[in-house]
């Protein structure tokens, strides 16, 4: 399990999660717009569930497979994972599932 | 009828009546199991009899009539098939996903359209109303299906096939309720169903949000908004009535969506489950007919001045055969129980099991064909059941979810799994292998779209260290630990690989080869399932063949040489063990399966 890391801004969030897209995708960073749903750069349905395992592998905490699906934009998604790490900084709920 | 154990007929079964010390009794579950089996048997009747009218020459004449059997759903419909799909709560018999597959198995040994045209489409349809659905629609399923009603699962259009999310027939939200538009192509029993399940778009937004599972009943929606496409004819599956089904602005009240409007994808994804792991059940069925066919005809046929049983190589693709019958049915255990003991970890479990035990039954009746020689191509007589089976088969692979398609569902959740379960989780618990034990209820809520640990695989670790250990696997001890250590060895080089898979790889744009190393994870888990069912059939006196190390040995090298590891010498008497038993049930009319089921109604 990793170690709960200290929290990160929005914007770190948006930059890891469009560095893991273009490795999805095989598509250069610059080429990923915050605002286009996943699906329509064509990952599917159950490739995007793995980005959930990424999300808790980097920053050390459980959320439900399905955020990718509920928040399916870099910039939707960027915001809500933001807004989980500070409620659980300041929740002391840091790691674990 | 239900309670009369003098049903049973003395082939090693013991039932709570005419229990003995060297019998055990078995509970009160598995005595109504082997009833209800054993009704099953006897209203299909001897399969051989040229005058029973369920029989392999009525089942033979009605599939190139490319029809169902009329009588034979007469015949499902007093034995009340139905309720096996109706959970307990709701007035039906199903409380285990094991159990269900069990029951169907003789209706697909029988006659596989039957069992899917007559029942398994039904079952399709409604796991996802019990997944997901209000009371008020469960109490109206369940109601339809125990009135003898059918209900069809239509899901699939011919443009997108595994594809869903790209589905386009729509069901757009409109005054509180939807408004129907578009084709559903291929489906069974669509036209005379009285109700259908849909998946439908909700949303014209794309993502994994915009489906919805939708419960049409067919009596309340306008007669003219809803049309029929001609029926399909198909090279296998003849006899079912699989045709399409078009909607034109048709309305349909809000309370038709099942669970939550965008929870389509969902919902499949969790309901699946369900039926990933039982459809391969009941297949098997399929592959007994098809194996029980050809040693017939390998007992019969006379070459070379013997039977063709004596020529060591047809009598090795046979035993083989029936190895690989063992293995899928040790697997498809595993994965109906997993759903009731391990529903958190149930999904790559029932995925793996629907791509790999089909392909195993597939290739196990190619090797079959073999033997079977130019009779393989004679459609009617004594061997034409086999050409049946075969041709029906593959529908059990390609359909409800292609062999990839659940490969692709399986390899994302690799990664994870492998670093976090294979070597350091709990292994599985006994309950999973428990053959003709009871089962805690299903709590289908509990069903997770990702598996969240993989005690099978780690089940592997557990027995590479009890096989160092313990001997009570006897002269097979050596063969055992060689081939243990292979597994667990593979399992290593798995989770090497697993972490060094690129994100791309995760994707449905994967390297082919990463399906290999899903289909390896695939072997090992039905490896992890033949070592489970042994270790819990060990000291079972009920089931002598079970018990013996010989099948598992054998199976599992069966299972090593899929993997291309090298295989251990084998104790004198191994293969003969298998081959006798192959044999004696077929003698017997028993099943080639854990069950050792009584057949033909002899009881
Ligand atoms: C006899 C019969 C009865 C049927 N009854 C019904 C029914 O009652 N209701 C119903 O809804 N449907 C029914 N179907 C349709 C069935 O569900 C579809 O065949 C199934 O969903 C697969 O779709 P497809 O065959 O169009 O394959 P496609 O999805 O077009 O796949 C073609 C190939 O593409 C590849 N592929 C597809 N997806 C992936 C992936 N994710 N990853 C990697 N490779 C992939 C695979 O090689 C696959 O074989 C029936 C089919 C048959 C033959």
């Amino acid at each position: 399990m990793a170690v709960p890391q200290p929290t990160r801004t929005e914007a770190e969030f948006r930059d890891w999660l469009i560095n893991r897209l273009s490795l999805y995708l095989r598509r250069p960073e610059d080429e990923i717009d915050l605002r286009v749903p996943f699906a329509e750069y064509g990952l599917d349905s159950v490739a995007a569930l793995s980005l959930f395992g990424d999300i808790e592998d980097e920053y050390g905490f459980y959320l439900e497979p399905t955020v990718v699906w509920d928040y399916p934009t870099i910039a939707g998604l960027a915001r809500f994972v933001a807004s989980q790490a500070a409620q659980r900084a300041a929740t002391g709920t840091g790691g674990g599932e | 009828m239900l309670n009369d154990t003098s049903l049973y007929p003395s082939s090693g079964h013991s039932s709570a009546a005419d229990a003995s010390e060297a019998d055990p009794p078995v509970g009160a579950a598995e005595a109504e199991v082997r009833a209800r089996v054993d009704e099953l048997e006897s209203r299909l009747g001897d399969p051989r009899d040229p005058e029973n009218p369920f029989g392999h020459a009525a089942v033979l004449a009605a599939d190139e009539r490319a029809e169902l059997i009329a009588e034979a759903e007469v015949m499902l419909t007093e034995f009340g098939l139905n309720a096996e799909f109706v959970p307990r709560a709701l007035g039906g018999r199903l409380d285990r996903v094991d159990t269900l597959g069990r029951v169907l198995r003789g209706v697909f040994r029988r006659d596989a359209s039957l069992g899917l045209g007559y029942g398994a489409t039904s079952l399709l349809a409604s796991v996802s109303v019990w997944a997901g659905g209000t009371d008020e629609q469960k109490r109206r399923t369940a109601e339809l299906l125990l009135g003898g009603g059918r209900l069809a699962v239509a899901f699939h259009e011919l443009a997108h096939g595994n594809d869903l999310v790209r589905n386009e027939f729509s069901a757009l939200p409109q005054d509180g309720g939807y408004l129907l538009n578009g084709r559903k192509e291929v489906i069974n029993n669509v036209e005379r169903a009285e109700a259908l399940v849909l998946f439908a778009r909700t949303n014209t937004a794309p993502g994994s949000r915009s489906h919805s599972v939708l419960l049409v009943d067919k009596a309340a929606v306008p007669a003219d908004r809803i049309g029929y496409l001609p029926r399909f004819a198909t090279a296998g599956m003849r006899g079912c009535l699989i045709g399409g089904v078009e909607f034109t602005d048709c309305p349909l009240p809000g309370d038709a969506v099942v669970g939550t409007e965008g929870g389509g994808v969902e919902l499949a994804l969790r309901s699946f489950q369900l039926t990933r792991s039982c459809v391969p059940s009941m297949v098997l069925g399929n592959a007994d007919t098809a194996l029980r066919t050809v040693v017939g005809f390998a007992v019969d046929r006379q070459l070379y001045g013997r039977s063709v049983r004596e020529i060591p190589h047809a009598r090795a693709t046979l035993t083989g055969a029936f190895l690989d019958l063992l293995v899928g049915d040790c697997m498809a255990l595993a994965a109906t129980r997993a759903v009731h003991v391990l529903p958190e970890e149930a999904a790559v479990i029932a995925s793996s099991t629907k791509y790999l035990v089909p392909k195993l039954l597939g290739e196990a009746t190619y090797e079959m064909s073999v033997v079977l020689g130019a009779n393989f191509y004679v459609r009617q007589g004594e061997y034409g059941a086999f050409q049946k089976h075969v041709r029906d088969l593959p529908v059990a692979t390609l359909g409800h979810s292609g062999a990839a398609a659940c490969q692709a569902t399986v390899i994302p959740q690799l990664p994870r799994l492998a670093r976090r379960s294979w070597f350091s989780g709990p292994q599985a618990p006994e309950a999973l292998f428990g053959v003709h034990d009871d089962l805690p209820p299903l709590d289908t809520d509990r069903l997770a779209l990702v598996s969240g640990g993989d005690s099978l695989a780690a089940s592997l670790l557990a027995a590479a260290e009890a096989a160092e250990t313990s001997t009570d696997a006897g002269e097979y001890t050596d063969a055992l630990r060689t081939l243990v250590r292979g597994f667990t060895g593979e399992l290593r080089a798995l989770r090497e690989e697993c972490a060094a898979l690129a994100p791309q790889d995760r994707t449905v744009l994967a390297d082919p080869r990463v399906y290999g190393l899903a289909d390896r994870y695939a072997l090992l888990l039905a490896a992890s399932a033949c070592l489970g069912v042994w270790r819990g059939q060990r000291d079972e006196a009920a089931t002598p063949f079970l018990s013996e190390p010989a099948w598992l040995v054998a199976a599992l090298r069966r299972i090593a040489g899929r993997l291309g590891h090298a295989l251990p010498p084998i104790p004198d008497g191994c293969s003969e063990a298998v081959w006798d038993e192959l044999l004696a049930r077929t003698f017997d009319d028993r099943s080639f399966d854990l069950y050792d089921t009584p057949l033909g109604g002899q009881g």
